[in-house]
């Protein structure tokens, strides 16, 4: 099987082609150029490199998020758009999930995405057979909610994964024994995403595949906070 | 006979997601638009990330049922053309990734696509543009004169200043209770009311062909606070129908002074206040009233608004001249005319 892999949802960019588990091509890129300008042409570079046409590609991986919500949209983009055009199979992997597979497998793995004012988007992982399960569903929260849930687990059991300074800075007044791999040295894997996705079951409606933001628009929340409700039959958007 | 040209276009620079397939420039095959409105409503205005959510949802199936509609596959196709700017830069992003990945997919050649461009070449679809001809723009976020002296050529003449004049409309609107968009409820209103209140009409004697509507949104929003303060009931009509004719003396008196400079056969009226069904009469009484052989045209409503239609009837002259984009392109959110 050849897939085509790809993650920008966040500041690194990666673009892989995988079959059957061997790497053909493999791009990173920690370029602080916009990924909107460069994922399809790293997109036609990888494939060039693999030998391979776009039409060759049997599934297209993508991680889905959560993270930068414009970085997320690019890539589902892509994605959703490349997979229903050329009638290929679609899977969407969790952007935490790609974090995790930077993490020593007998550890407890805990993937964070900052989110600003000590906020992240975090999940918590345990490798089982050479699959992720996830035992804390990826979630947004308060570093102190998160810091509050680890606490049942053995502090050296515990790697947090993609930590900014910041975040480092918290983990290490909590937990001084726990490992953190920080962001710098735990850039998202293509070729890694690619191998997650053989594990999934492919997205079976291409049109409502939308990237996994976990957190409603701010706009939103003080709608529903201000006693809001959708009414029922309610479409939001209509083709008119 | 010439071998027909088959475009699929892409429109979401603000809060529709549109695709169509259009034939030669001038034939619309299809041109599915799927508006947000009913979600921004309930924010009194268009929220840039809600828009680029809808947008991620939609795209898809927009691009089916216009290639269904069209009864088209992709083989069809022979090339793909975007909206590239100006517009909200979260949800340009979503129909040039869906654009460029489409003709990667397919390899075929990409059309980077002004949007303003696209609302004056609406008028492809109602009549064989002349040129030179004048384009008088009005939309939510623009109000400008353009002269099009050749097909793609614009020159700007007169341009917005503060707001645009559909925002002024969506403005004014709020004041009166009106939710967004408030364009049209306004227009009603005004064709009952009378223009009793005399508002400023901003800069008609001034020497430029430059747009301002800050002055008289500010004095119409004035007199609505004002008169609350009192406990004044005002005629909503009557403010309506003043506020429309100070824009309308506005339009007017700028289009027809750059009509005076630049002598042309047509004049184009295009963008979502192209609806407006004041300004229709007025610019067509204008003409009558000087005698002008000139032919007024207004894109019919379905067009006035955002849609991907008119961005393949611009995308069309683009293709005829082989201007072709990358595969890198990219949104530019303040895109203008001058700036290409
Ligand atoms: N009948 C009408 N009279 C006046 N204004 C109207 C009417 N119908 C719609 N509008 C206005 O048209 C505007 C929307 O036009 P359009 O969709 O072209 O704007 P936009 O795409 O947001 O801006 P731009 O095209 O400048 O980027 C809104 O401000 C709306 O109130
Ligand atoms: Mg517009």
């Amino acid at each position: 099987m050849k897939i085509l892999a790809f993650d920008t949802s966040n500041k690194p960019l990666t673009v892989a082609v995988v079959e059957d588990g061997k790497v053909l091509a493999h791009y990173e890129s920690t370029e602080k150029k916009t990924h909107s300008i460069t994922i399809l042409p790293d997109i036609k570079k990888a494939l060039e490199k693999a030998n391979l046409t776009v039409n060759d590609i049997d599934l297209i991986a993508v991680a889905k998020g959560p993270g930068s919500y414009t970085g997320v949209r690019i890539a589902v983009t892509v994605a959703k758009v490349l997979a229903d055009t050329l009638s290929k199979k679609l899977v969407g992997v969790s952007s935490l999930e790609l974090l995790a597979a930077n993490g020593d497998k007998a550890h407890i793995l805990v993937p964070l995405m900052d989110a600003r004012n000590d906020n992240a988007f975090a999940g918590v992982y345990q490798n089982s057979r050479d699959k992720f399960v996830s035992i804390i569903g990826d979630h947004h929260t308060s570093m102190e909610k998160l810091f509050d849930a680890l606490k049942e687990y053995n502090e050296d059991q515990l790697e947090f994964i993609n930590a900014t300074p910041r975040l480092q800075e918290l983990i290490q007044n909590q937990f001084p024994n726990a490992k953190i791999i920080t962001s710098d040295n735990s850039l998202p894997d293509a070729a890694k995403l690619a191998q997650l996705a053989e594990t999934k079951k492919p997205v079976t409606d291409i049109d409502d595949f939308v990237p996994t933001y976990l957190r409603l628009t701010q706009a939103e929340h003080d709608w529903y906070a201000k006693g809001n409700k959708d009414d029922g039959n309610v479409s939001y958007v209509e083709e008119v | 006979m010439e071998k027909d040209t088959l475009i699929l276009s892409f429109e979401s620079s603000c809060d529709e997601t549109s695709v169509a397939v259009i034939k030669n420039g001038k034939e619309i095959l299809s041109n599915i638009i799927a508006t947000q409105i009913k979600s921004h409503q309930r924010f009194g205005g268009v929220v840039p990330e809600v828009a680029s959510r809808h947008h991620v949802e939609e795209v898809t199936k927009c691009i089916n049922l216009a290639l269904d509609e069209a009864k088209v596959g992709y083989e069809d196709l022979n090339a793909v053309a975007v909206t590239y700017g100006p517009g909200l830069v979260g949800s340009l992003l979503i129909g040039i990734m869906a654009a460029k990945t489409v003709a990667f997919a397919h390899d075929l050649p990409l059309i980077k696509v002004n949007h303003l461009a696209g609302h004056i070449y609406s008028a492809n679809f109602v009549t064989e543009l002349q040129y030179p001809f004048m384009a008088l723009l009005v939309s939510g976020g623009h109000t400008e004169l353009v002269l099009v002296t050749a097909p793609g050529e614009f020159h700007t003449l007169g341009d917005t200043r503060d707001d645009a004049v559909g925002e002024a409309y969506d403005k004014i609107g709020r004041v009166l209770g009106i939710n967004y968009p408030a364009g049209k409820k306004v227009d009603q209103m005004a064709a009952i009311g009378k223009d009793t209140f005399d508002f400023p009409r901003a800069m008609v004697q001034e020497d430029n062909l430059d747009f301002s509507f800050s002055g008289l949104k500010s004095a119409f929003i004035n007199t609505v606070h004002h008169a609350d303060q009192i406990h004044e009931e005002l005629n909503k009509d009557d403010l309506a129908a003043s506020f429309q004719g100070a824009v309308l003396d506005i339009l007017s008196n700028k289009t027809f002074r750059a009509l005076k400079e630049h002598p042309v056969k047509q004049l184009i009226v295009g963008g979502g206040v192209s609806a407006n069904q004041g300004l229709r009469k007025r610019l067509a009484d204008e003409i009558a009233k000087r005698h002008l052989d000139m032919e007024l045209v207004f894109p019919p409503l379905r067009l006035c608004g955002d849609n991907a239609a008119m961005i393949g009837a611009m995308a069309q002259i683009q293709y005829d001249k082989n201007d072709f984009a990358d595969l890198d392109l990219n949104a530019d959110p303040s895109l203008d005319f001058d700036m290409e």
